[in-house]
């Protein structure tokens, strides 16, 4: 039997806030976030997001980097959870670590200020800046020494998938470590984008509820280290849980719709409960994809049925706190889900009154408070890239 | 378990879906070079291919001439490598936007998203296996035939498919213009064998692996293994090419593909890296045949596998311009701006 892949550090930052210890702090006081941005440069000013409160200039303050430092806002949201990430884990350059990073907007938010000026020869220094790699490949120049490093595109489940190859190269011997996750700002590409679309709500979203219109777009970043149970152990490490299974598979059916029977999120989480050697009862809470979308959450709950039955665990969906945060969504719900299992809470469904008609499938309507042993959370992205990932209370060899 | 390389298609700017380039290349004129495009008919019908941008068109083509028709719905996974995505559809958008943020078409933004490429190949392929999209600079394709070997070690798969797409528009070339990545004038075969200048020129490309676990009759090659590395020590570099080896019983490395571009530093690059791992070898040069892109190291793999099908190395793809007959083991090398490196050790089958 392969070892055992444990959690010993993590770092988030959202529309409610930097770090773990104050997003545990607006869990439970449901502190709302979603709202006009402030930041972002678009007509769109009615559309509510949610955008994190600092400046580019606050987050190169607080990070210590200096104002003239070419970086775009994906980057910057990527130091500041990833710095949280490593000091939490106390992880040196004595383990060999991987970095796996999820985005999908890249550099864009400076592309499309700057775009016509590139072709005047102003502002070239952002043009390299632009792809998904650049960012990953800039944050590692600013942080700090990794034996392997890649960037994984694929939308929405981006950083649930870098999890998944981290485990994996854990696994196969490659890496001792790997901080895996994901990153995204907010820019107008993906703003008008997801607009054209007509998915977004424009109040505060409803994940789940009958009279749901759409999501909010969110931005942030989140990483968590994971290891190998010995090199943990050895380097005596915080080991916050485990990471006890995980699926990655296709919906196959169309680029940003679902399948009627859920195909993907039902394999998705069916092959997760497998991978962890799980029955369907163990799971005491499902962080679900939940946009608020009509479409994700019909198909997200028809999926839950599925795998099941009529004996559905507690679940919420985060993102009528944070927005929806695209590629950063999977690390950041993963972060979201350790603290309810390390801190024994789950967090509530902002803004649920009446069940879709056609599932009926109720979300948690108050924050609850209980001893989690299994939590699973759900990342499905366009393209029908769906996957899911599970977390365990520890229990050492 | 083994992997095997069963087949490979490529679209480029050599003949489509051929090997004609092994012994009868197009020679590339100009500065950015795109793609030779094949008869997308023979695999999707107008109707379903007239809204699909140029990249998804090759993506598609190329996948459907690499993976048997019975085994498509059968992988266990679609990787895939692109380090600008469909950039075609993403500069529509843009400018779109950048003219007015009302009244958009959401089908360019759609097919925007690096991941299109690859669960298109999942929905028509009507395939539920893993599904990933790397976009890392000029490893992305390396990353998806890394986490490809990464799954059948773990016996999760039996076959998959990986692709290695990028295409070059005029407007994002004239960006990379700007910040001095092409030559100003055409590069030769001359100017990638001994590079006296910086700047390169663009290629574009679409390249379909079908992995297997077993081999067979057709297969090009075994694939051994593929690592990732980034800023490595020479020491590492070393000490990953001998445990390779050590692992898959190779004693000496015949050939070695690089990716000289003809860009001075990064072909200085390469020499080094040879003198460091593999002194003797015969080097191997394609990018003078297929131009630069984020994902041409997909390619450098595939003339590599091919070369060990043919069971020979043409002169007019070697550095010093000689042939080699039979040869049994390549590396594949390769390095962005000398920080990520990729490793990939082939052996004949």
């Amino acid at each position: 039997m392969t070892e055992k892949i444990v959690v010993t550090g993590y770092g988030i930052i959202s529309s409610i806030g930097a770090g773990v210890e104050k997003t545990r702090e607006a869990l439970l006081k449901e502190e709302k976030s979603i709202g006009r941005v402030a930041h972002l440069n678009t007509s769109h000013t009615d559309i509510p997001c949610g955008e994190v409160k600092e400046s580019d200039e606050e987050l190169k303050k607080a990070l210590g980097i200096a104002s003239e430092q070419t970086i775009t806002r994906t980057p910057l949201l990527a130091l500041m959870a990833l710095k949280e990430a490593i000091s939490t884990s106390r992880l040196t350059d004595q383990t060999s670590t991987a970095f796996i990073n999820g985005t999908t907007v890249g550099g864009m938010e400076k592309s499309e200020k700057y775009y016509f000026d590139f072709f005047e020869g102003k502002h070239t220094e952002y043009i390299s800046a632009n792809d998904c790699g650049a960012g990953t490949e800039l944050v590692s120049h600013l942080f700090g020494h990794f034996d392997l490093m890649t960037t994984i595109s694929t939308a929405c489940s981006s950083a649930a998938n870098s999890v998944i190859l981290g485990a994996d190269l854990i696994k196969t011997g490659r890496v001792d470590a790997a901080i895996v996750g994901g990153t995204e700002s907010l820019s107008k590409f993906h703003l008008n984008g997801f607009n054209s679309l007509m998915i977004l709500e424009h109040q505060p979203c409803r994940p789940f509820e009958k009279s749901n219109q759409g999501l909010n777009l969110g931005e942030g970043a989140g990483y968590i280290v994971i290891e190998r149970e010995s090199v943990a152990k050895a380097r005596g490490a915080n080991i916050i849980c485990e990471l006890s299974g995980y699926a990655n598979t296709c919906d196959a059916f169309h680029q940003t719709a679902t399948s009627e029977t859920s195909e993907g999120a039902y394999r998705a989480m069916t092959n997760a409960l497998l991978n962890a050697h799980l029955e369907t009862s163990e799971i005491d809470y499902i962080n679900a994809h939940g946009t608020g979308t009509a479409d994700n959450d019909l198909h997200e709950s028809i999926a839950l049925k599925r795998v099941f039955g009529e004996k559905v665990p507690p679940f919420s969906s985060t993102k009528a706190f944070t927005g929806h945060t695209t590629s950063a969504a999977g690390a950041v719900e993963s972060v979201i889900s350790i603290l309810a299992l390390q801190y024994g809470f789950i967090p509530v469904n902002l803004g649920f009154s009446e069940p879709i008609e056609a599932t009926g499938l109720i979300p948690v309507q108050k924050t609850l408070h209980r001893t989690l042993n299994h939590v699973m959370t759900n990342s499905f992205g366009f393209g029908g890239n769906d996957s899911s990932c599970i977390f365990s209370k520890y229990q050492p060899s | 378990m083994s992997v095997y390389i069963d087949k490979a298609a490529q679209i480029s700017i050599q003949q489509p879906l051929s090997n004609e380039w092994f012994s009868n290349p197009l020679l590339p004129t100009g500065r950015l070079c795109k793609f030779v495009r094949p008869d997308f008919k023979q695999y999707l019908s107008p109707a379903v291919s007239r809204r699909m941008g140029t990249a998804l068109k090759c993506t598609l083509s190329s996948a459907f001439a690499c993976v048997p028709e019975e085994k498509r719905s059968q992988l266990d996974g679609i990787l895939t490598g692109t380090g600008l995505g469909s950039i075609e559809n993403t500069e529509n958008f843009l400018l779109a936007m950048l003219q007015g943020e009302d009244g958009l078409s959401p089908s360019n933004f759609m097919q925007s998203t690096h991941n299109t490429l690859g669960s298109q190949v999942a929905i028509i392929f009507n395939c539920h296996g893993y599904n990933i999209t790397y976009a890392h600079r000029g490893t992305s394709f390396d990353s998806a035939l890394m986490n490809a070997v990464v799954k059948f070690r773990l016996n999760e798969f039996k076959s998959a498919l990986v692709n290695g797409v990028d295409e070059m528009t005029e407007k994002y070339f004239q960006l990379f213009d700007q910040i001095g990545y092409w030559k100003d004038r055409d590069v030769t075969i001359e100017d990638v064998r001994k590079a006296t200048s910086p700047g390169t020129f663009a290629g574009e490309n679409s390249v379909s692996l079908f992995l297997t676990d077993q081999p067979s009759d057709q297969s090009l090659c075994e694939l051994c293994d593929t690592q990732l590395l980034y800023r490595p020590s020479d020491q590492r570099l070393k000490a990953c090419v001998e445990k390779i080896c050590l692992e898959h019983n190779v004693s000496r490395i015949d050939a070695v593909v690089i990716g000289n571009n003809g860009d001075n530093i990064n072909d200085e690059e390469y020499r080094r890296l040879v003198q460091l791992l593999a002194p003797d070898a015969t080097q191997i040069i394609y990018k003078h045949l297929f131009g630069e892109s984020f994902t041409m190291s997909g390619i450098g793999v595939y003339v590599g596998a091919t070369c060990l099908k043919e069971k020979s190395i043409p002169s007019h793809i070697t550095i010093d311009n000689k042939a080699l007959e039979n040869p049994q083991t390549i590396l594949v090398l390769n390095h962005f701006k000398q920080l990520d490196y990729s490793i990939t050790l082939l052996k004949s089958c």
